[in-house]
């Protein structure tokens, strides 16, 4: 329904502008930041209008999670297998930033729709480089190859100093979530929308989806885990995943949904406070509308319900209002 | 202080055709999406029999319609391509109308075009200079209530107008901002910062009235356009060859001898048909813009042309700050792009305040010598969002940060904080 997509919605209106006017160059420099605190810069040169480069910075990570080079496990091969051929990665990345790759525009595919492929998947590079430690582990669960790291807890960064929790077993991996929201409102709502999730879980057609659980306390698999890694404030959310949830083409959906899990929960407490508030105004224009139906003719004459400023009032009425 | 001061703020300015959104420092604005909702409201017309068993189905037909809506370039495609949407304009005449829709735009804006994290950044969004407190506050009320923003500034549209010519040259904030917008066209005199309230002078015509001209001025010469394309068409020739002449005596005169120089074609394809046609581009080109100069030849009930109207806006504001306003009009909105148009304002302008001087001077004779006004229009290149470039300019200064309210002075204050919004001490 609201689902967040994993290409970067600017990055890509970015890429396919300079990619169709590849001959007209222009200079371009570009900040901004996504949710989770991801930062992303673009900068092309008059110099060298073909080459791009893009870099990226991760939220800071918590001292639970093994950073090498300052990226996630597994994320330099995954960026390698990812962007094979036009894809260079600088070293050392550019200042403030964890990434920097240059990216020869002229080396795309000249077919449409392979280049429209590869350019989603450049603007999903966060999906790429965040998402790298969990896919590792669930690709070796789709092959059904015994994990190195077997029974062995592994922590994923998603927001800055926090991290979820990925516990690689046979023929299952457990990935729990501290869920921890900065409002106490915020808090509240979280809480039963999670509830409501594990809930709408239980109906009849989601057999085949993961399984899920939510507990106000750390489930037994985290009792290793240092206890200031563990405060969550809205509870603990557990998915197990199988075989079958990570086959084929499945595997990055995979990724992609449970490394935004949070981002996902908390897009829907921020919707639902929305709309809320859209019935609370239309209960008050109603209770307003009654107020005015229940008010004396004379009064109601002079369309207290349309009349929004003194102007409409005559002099003659504004009396007779004020001596009422 | 807090993490979301080391990020850059998020600004959003929601105007009544386009929004800009982005984020500051930077130079353009990440997405440039039309202010419309297309809402899908055939869920909450079925069955409105109150019985309980209905309840359940109402309830989550009303959960749908909450989350089936778009905005933007894709509202507009879904509204033409399925009947069961509705589109919604949330802003009219530079006023929030329906605040439900701009909820929901703000949502959309934030989470899907942006993608960032509300609590994350510090907001900068703009209102026209029109705008009751009233409508501040409820702003307040959904950015802090809803999206938990962690501080929130308001500013006035045409002061960051003036404010995106602080790079281009020294930075002045005083100024007559021409605000030449799709749905909306104003003059608002700007002195050190502070909007001059009771001077402020709208003028009836707007690029949309352009438009209408041009599609009007197109079918009483009997152009084959279709005519459900024909408004879409008007709009991008006006877009693409029209500009504004000095004389359109000189100017019919030219068409005539040369033709073929100057009459351009348009050649489109029938949307029903798929049959291609062509049709003439000819006087419509500088007849267009020339609406706001002689607005007597497209409507009957405006005669002052807009020059005019900066003229006696200009003379109705405190008379010490007169100098400086004459010296720096500025221009903003997509339609004052118009080629040549700043050209015209300046010389009709400078005609009208020279005309003055003579008098002045033909009066009191040769004992007082009168000192020349200097008549400047300035137009730069980012005119079209020139509003949203002088708020990321603002919010990427360090005095930005203080000057916002923030979520614990809402919390302590309620929403009349949002009310006023303190000009920039800092900036000049």
């Amino acid at each position: 329904m609201i689902l967040l997509q994993s290409s970067s919605k600017f990055l890509l209106q970015t890429l396919l502008n300079r990619v169709n006017n590849l001959e007209k160059a222009v200079e371009l420099d570009y900040q901004w930041v996504e949710f989770g605190d991801v930062r992303y810069h673009i900068q092309v040169t008059m110099k060298n209008p073909q080459y791009l480069s893009l870099s990226v910075s991760l939220p800071i990570p918590p001292p639970e999670t093994i950073f090498y080079g300052g990226l996630p496990v597994g994320a330099l091969e995954a960026i390698k297998a990812a962007y094979i051929g036009i894809v260079q990665i600088l070293d050392p990345p550019r200042d403030g930033f964890n990434l920097t790759l240059k990216l020869n525009l002229s080396k795309l595919p000249a077919q449409d729709e392979q280049r429209q492929v590869l350019l989603v998947k450049i603007a999903s590079v966060r999906e790429v480089v965040l998402g790298a430690p969990l896919a590792v582990v669930l690709r070796s669960l789709s092959s059904k190859t015994v994990s190195p790291n077997l029974n062995q807890l592994v922590a994923i960064v998603h927001r800055p100093k926090e991290s979820f929790f990925v516990l690689p077993q046979a023929e299952k991996v457990t990935v729990i979530f501290p869920m921890r929201f900065k409002d106490s409102i915020d808090t509240i709502l979280a809480t039963s929308f999670l509830q409501e999730l594990i809930e709408a879980r239980r109906s009849a057609g989601l057999q085949n989806a993961p399984l899920c659980s939510w507990s106000l306390s750390p489930p037994p698999e985290l009792k290793e885990v240092p206890a200031e890694a563990l405060s969550a404030n809205a509870g603990f959310v557990t998915f197990v995943i199988y075989p079958r949830h990570v086959e084929g083409k499945k595997l990055e959906k995979t990724v992609w949904s449970l490394s935004t899990f949070h981002a996902y929960a908390s897009y829907h407490v921020k919707c639902s406070e929305g709309f809320m508030h859209s019935r609370m105004r239309r209960r008050v224009d109603s209770l307003i509308q009654a107020l005015d139906r229940a008010k004396p003719d004379s009064e109601a004459s002079m369309g207290t319900g349309q009349s929004k400023s003194f102007k409409g009032l005559s002099l003659k009425d504004s009396r007779t209002n004020s001596s009422s | 202080m807090d993490a979301a001061t080391s990020r850059p703020a998020v600004v959003i300015d929601n105007g009544t055709g386009y929004s800009k959104m982005g984020f500051a420092g930077n130079i353009e604005p990440s997405f440039i999406a039309p202010t419309v909702v297309a809402v899908n409201e055939s869920f909450l017309n079925q069955g409105r029999t109150p019985s309980k068993a209905n309840w359940q189905a109402q309830h989550s037909a009303g959960v749908m319609a909450d989350l089936d809506f778009y905005i933007g370039d894709e509202a507009v495609a879904k509204s033409r391509s399925s009947s069961s949407y509705n589109l919604s304009y949330p802003i009219r005449h530079g006023q929030v109308d329906n605040w439900d829709a701009m909820e929901r735009f703000w949502q959309q804006c934030i989470f899907e075009y942006l993608r960032c994290d509300p609590e994350d950044h510090y907001f900068l969004l703009t209102e026209s200079p029109m705008t009751a407190p009233e409508s501040r506050e409820y702003t307040g009320e959904i950015m802090f209530e809803t999206f938990n923003v962690p501080g929130l500034y308001i500013a006035v549209q045409p002061v960051l107008a003036l404010a995106a010519g602080y790079t281009t040259s020294k930075c002045e904030m005083t100024g007559v901002v021409v605000d030449v917008g799709d749905g909306a066209t104003s003059v608002v005199p700007v002195a050190e910062g502070y909007v001059i309230g009771s001077s402020i002078k709208s003028f009836p015509l707007t690029g949309t009235d352009v438009t209408h001209f041009i599609e009007q001025l197109i079918r009483e010469r009997g152009e084959h356009i279709p005519s459900e394309d024909s408004f879409e068409v008007a709009r991008k020739i006006k877009e693409t060859y029209c500009y504004t002449c000095s004389d359109i005596v000189k100017e019919y005169n030219k068409y005539d001898q040369e033709p073929a120089k100057y009459i351009k074609q348009w050649k489109g394809i029938k949307p029903k048909t798929r049959a291609p046609y062509t049709c003439d581009i000819g006087y419509e080109r500088f007849m267009g813009p020339e609406i706001f100069f002689n607005p007597e030849i497209y409507s009957g009930d405006t005669s002052t042309p807009l020059p005019s109207v900066v003229d006696k806006c200009i003379q109705s504001a405190p008379i010490d700050t007169r100098r400086a306003l004459y010296k720096n009009v500025v221009l903003s909105g997509g339609s004052t792009m118009l080629k040549d148009f700043n050209r015209r304002l300046q010389r009709d302008i400078k005609k009208i305040v020279d005309e003055r001087m003579q008098a002045t001077t033909a009066r009191h004779g040769e004992e007082l010598k009168v000192q020349p006004v200097e008549v400047n229009v300035v137009s730069h290149p980012i005119q079209r969002y020139a509003v949203w470039f002088g708020g990321s300019v603002l919010a990427s200064t360090p005095e930005f940060f203080a000057a916002c309210h923030t979520k614990a002075d809402y919390e302590e204050y309620g929403s009349t904080i949002c009310r006023t919004n303190p000009v920039f001490k800092g900036m000049y």
